[in-house]
């Protein structure tokens, strides 16, 4: 559905030079800083698949997902979605995709959000019929009539992001894009939405790319994620093959009767293993142990026979290590070794 | 005396500062600004050339060109408005917080006009000036002005800012009642230009209306502080002038400081 | 082919129908807004033409210009203006604010073009007051007779007000146009749009200069005097009409290329 094919941004600008001396300077310079923002991405994305597009700010995220919807015209390389180069056939794609931009939104502000729809009735082409098909499905899963007739300035941010999706929606695309779609909403809404995104894309196998900070918007929504990093692709897969990676560490936590006699214990030396495979914690009031370590190392029951073995343990609680750890950690020590 | 000026000198400074930061733009508003002036220079040729008199409205050409340029100079180092901040001010919601703080809210636009207006005089004003001067000497031969003139000027202008800012802070409290204040200020703009003198001196229009405009306070915005560079007027009609201009100053004062007590009334009744 | 381009005519004439409506319905509720705004404009134009009766009390004719003719010219340059400036007022915003704020992105996103979404986007009302002035001032003349009035005339006289309005609209767009490379650049076509000032007026009073500048280069000159002169003067070659159509077309192409390849070179906002 969507081929991206060594695909890079540039973005040039006059040096800039401080103070009165340097506007006037800067006047009869011809310098530029010239920076890449996207720096030679391909990727290739089925129709159907729902991807997680992250990294962090700066890192040429909106970058990639503005060129893919035609925005921007890429310095080298290109893309196509379904088949169309969006630079050379713009309005042909737009036809073709919806874009959520968290931030902004495409509605019409005074107006109440019913006739935002009329307008991209008429906009997108949307015959009567499907326009009934389609606004049944919206309202059932985006419950849009709770505030169909009010103005969009007076939704809150949950019914706006709820109505911008309905409206990206309403021409049926083939291509979603959504940038930040969770961002600053509360867990119920947050829910909502992408509980919607599940079923539109179940429904209409609408493909759909995503960029979020959100780590719980990919683990919910996402079988694939792509991550960047200063423009460049640093990571593409599954979900699942990333934590195996990388999530390696896992955590066991135990409530203990007589934590004095656990103290005792020194873990790494017991299963013989390097200090930083395997860590252990009290917590403040000495009463939970907490231990972290490499799980292709070491395997959680040798860790609690251990424990057993010396102390009596009345509750248990294994962990794997968050998708957020991941993340920070990727972001931190740049590219993935595999 | 000081104290007042320490707290309202800061006012003027960052207000000179905030016109500095501009750069770029501003220029090309200065060309723009100066459009009117060459449009009314070529104009004016034109009107002399077709006309078999030699004083137009009690003006030969060159006094004419003089004065076309020397309005130019006058209007925009006087004519700064602060109906502008105040509408501004409504918009953003920052009155309120004006009136919490222990000052007066409109000396403090007067003190940032004055900014705005020490700005206008370094740029362009003061150079268009001197410029007049060589080409009044040079080419058309006339004396130059002399220094008392200049200090007659000058005075006449520092007159002229306080009645056109002071005239425009009544003006601007309409920003308190409609938040479209964009055709309002076009009216005044176009209105202003006409009765200050700056499209055409005041001697050209009917007897009856510069009777009329004697008591209005426009004439004495512009085209006062012009005439007086002029030497169009001497002996009493001079101090007659000055006066007329100092009287329009103290006038609006207390009219402002009127509207200024019922619109706060208001404000705090409505919460603004 | 034939039938093709008609259907997209329609369509969009349909989409500029919903557009606007659905923008009427947001600024009806300010009327005051409306008039004031209208008012202010008609206004500010009718202090030139009590400028030019001030300066008539004092010579017979302006250089072989009558005041009833000069009003004329006056007020025929208003049309193209009002038009201009009812229709296509957004074209400001693309200087000023959207490009540089990224606002622009939506139109990137609509299966329209883009010119076409920037001017459907809203109308100005505030232009009644400059359609006003002049269709008074036209009218006037008519009264007066200063005009010649026959069958081609009466044609050429409404394709001239179209051509003058879409040189405004060129000369609007091809500034606009060049922030996408620049960011913003408001100031630049507040300086080419103020330059119709000049055009109010017979251009033969000004230097050679400026006469080539609004003649040749921002084409004010053919918005209002030139034309004018020919609904005017008897015996001016129609000719003159001919080569405003000319340079509207031309101006026209050049700006649309500028802002078409624009759109290429936008860089939205956020880095």
């Amino acid at each position: 559905m969507i081929k991206v094919d060594h695909i890079s941004k540039d973005f040039i600008s006059p040096k800039k030079y401080p103070g009165l001396k340097g506007a006037v300077k800067g006047l009869f310079s011809s310098e530029k800083t010239v920076k890449t923002a996207v720096d030679d991405i391909s990727f290739t994305i089925q129709k159907g698949e729902i991807v997680g597009y992250i990294g962090s700010n700066g890192a040429g995220k909106s970058t990639t997902i503005k060129m893919m919807t035609g925005i921007l015209t890429p310095t080298r390389g290109e893309c196509t979605v379904a088949g169309i180069d969006p630079n050379k056939r713009r309005k042909e794609n737009a036809q073709n995709i919806g874009v959520v931009f968290g931030q902004r939104t495409q509605l019409w502000w005074d107006l109440p959000l019913s006739e935002s729809f009329t307008i991209l009735k008429e906009i997108y082409n949307v015959s009567d019929d499907d326009y009934a098909e389609r606004m049944e499905f919206l309202n059932r899963v985006l419950e849009l009539q709770e505030f169909f007739d009010r103005p969009v300035r007076t939704l809150s941010l949950g019914q706006r992001m709820r109505a911008d999706l309905g409206a990206a929606l309403l021409h049926n695309p083939k291509v979603l894009y959504l940038d930040e779609p969770t961002i600053g909403l509360d867990l119920v809404v947050k829910d909502n939405i992408r509980e919607a995104i599940k079923e539109i894309n179940e429904k209409y196998q609408t493909t759909v790319i995503l960029t979020t900070h959100d780590i719980g918007d990919i683990e919910e929504l996402c079988s694939r994620i792509i991550i960047i990093d200063e423009g460049k692709k640093i990571y593409d897969g599954s979900l699942t093959e990333l934590k195996d990676i990388y999530g390696t560490k896992r955590e066991v936590s135990m409530e203990i009767k007589q934590p004095e006699k656990v103290k005792e214990l020194h873990f790494a030396r017991l299963f013989g293993v390097e200090e930083e495979d395997c860590r252990s914690e009290f917590d403040k009031e000495n009463s939970v142990l907490c231990v972290t370590f490499d799980k292709h190392k070491i395997q959680a029951p040798q860790v609690l026979s251990a424990v057993m073995d010396v102390a009596e343990v009345t509750d248990v609680q294994i962990q794997e290590t968050e998708l957020a750890e991941i993340v920070r950690e990727i972001y931190h020590h740049g590219v993935i070794e595999r | 005396m000081r104290k007042s000026l320490k707290i309202y000198l800061p006012f003027t400074l960052n207000e000179l500062k905030r016109q500095m930061a501009y750069k770029g733009a501003f220029y090309l508003f200065i060309l723009i600004s100066m459009f009117g002036a060459f449009i009314n220079y070529y104009l004016w040729m034109a009107i002399y050339s077709s006309s078999d008199k030699t004083t137009l409205g009690g003006m030969t050409q060159n006094e004419m060109i003089v004065y076309v340029f020397m309005v130019y100079v006058t209007s925009s180092v006087v004519s700064i408005s602060i109906a502008n901040f105040v509408s501004d001010d409504v918009v953003k919601g920052t009155v309120a917080m004006n009136l919490i703080r222990p000052i007066d809210y409109r000396l403090s636009l007067i003190s940032r006009a004055a900014g705005n207006m020490i700005y206008h005089f370094l740029v362009p004003s003061v150079f268009i000036w001197i410029g007049v001067e060589i080409y009044k000497v040079k080419v058309f031969g006339l004396p130059a002005v002399s220094v008392w003139n200049i200090l007659l000027y000058l005075s006449s202008c520092v007159m002229s800012f306080l009645i056109y800012v002071l005239f425009d802070f009544c003006f601007g409290m309409i920003a308190f009642f409609t938040t479209y204040i964009f055709g309002l200020m076009m009216i005044k703009n176009a209105l202003l230009g006409f009765l200050t003198g700056q499209l055409i001196p005041i001697s050209f229009f009917p007897e009856v209306l510069q009777r009329a405009f004697d008591f209005l306070p426009f004439s004495s915005m512009v085209y006062t502080p012009v005439m007086i560079y002029l030497g169009k007027y001497s002996g009493k009609m001079l101090g007659f002038m000055l006066i007329r201009q100092a009287v329009w100053v103290i006038l609006l004062y207390v009219l402002g400081s009127l509207i200024w007590k019922k619109v706060t009334k208001r404000l705090v009744v409505l919460g603004g | 082919m034939g039938i093709i381009v008609m259907n997209k005519c329609k369509r969009y004439l349909r989409l500029y129908r919903v557009l606007v409506s659905q923008f009427l319905k947001t600024i009806m509720q300010s009327k005051v807004d409306f008039l004031m705004g209208l008012f202010g404009f008609f206004f500010s134009q009718i202090i030139g033409i009590a400028f030019l009766y001030l300066v008539f009390q004092q010579i017979p004719s302006l250089q072989g210009w009558t005041l009833d003719q000069l009003i004329f010219i006056y007020g025929f340059a208003q049309i193209p203006r009002g038009i201009d400036h009812l229709f296509t007022d957004n074209i400001w915003l693309v200087a000023w604010r959207l490009v540089v704020n990224g606002d622009f992105d939506r139109y990137m996103l609509r299966p329209m073009n883009i010119f076409f979404q920037v001017i459907a986007e809203k109308l100005q009302p505030d232009a009644m007051g400059e359609l006003l002035v002049g269709v008074i001032l036209v009218v006037r003349s008519l009264t007066r007779g200063v005009l010649i009035v026959d069958g081609p005339h009466v044609v050429l006289f409404f394709v001239s007000i179209f051509a003058g309005a879409l040189i405004y609209t060129s000369i609007k767009l091809f500034f606009a146009g060049l922030a996408f490379w620049i960011k913003i650049s408001g100031p630049f076509l507040q300086v080419a749009y103020q330059m119709s000032d000049f055009a109010k007026y017979p251009t033969e009073i000004y230097a050679r200069g400026i006469r080539f500048l609004i003649t040749w280069v921002i084409p004010f000159a053919f918005v209002a005097y030139l034309p004018a002169s020919f609904f005017l003067k008897a015996g001016t070659s129609a000719m003159i009409i001919g080569i405003e159509c000319g340079i509207a077309v031309l101006f026209w192409c050049i700006a649309y290329a500028v802002f078409e390849r624009g759109t290429h070179v936008y860089e939205s906002a956020g880095n």
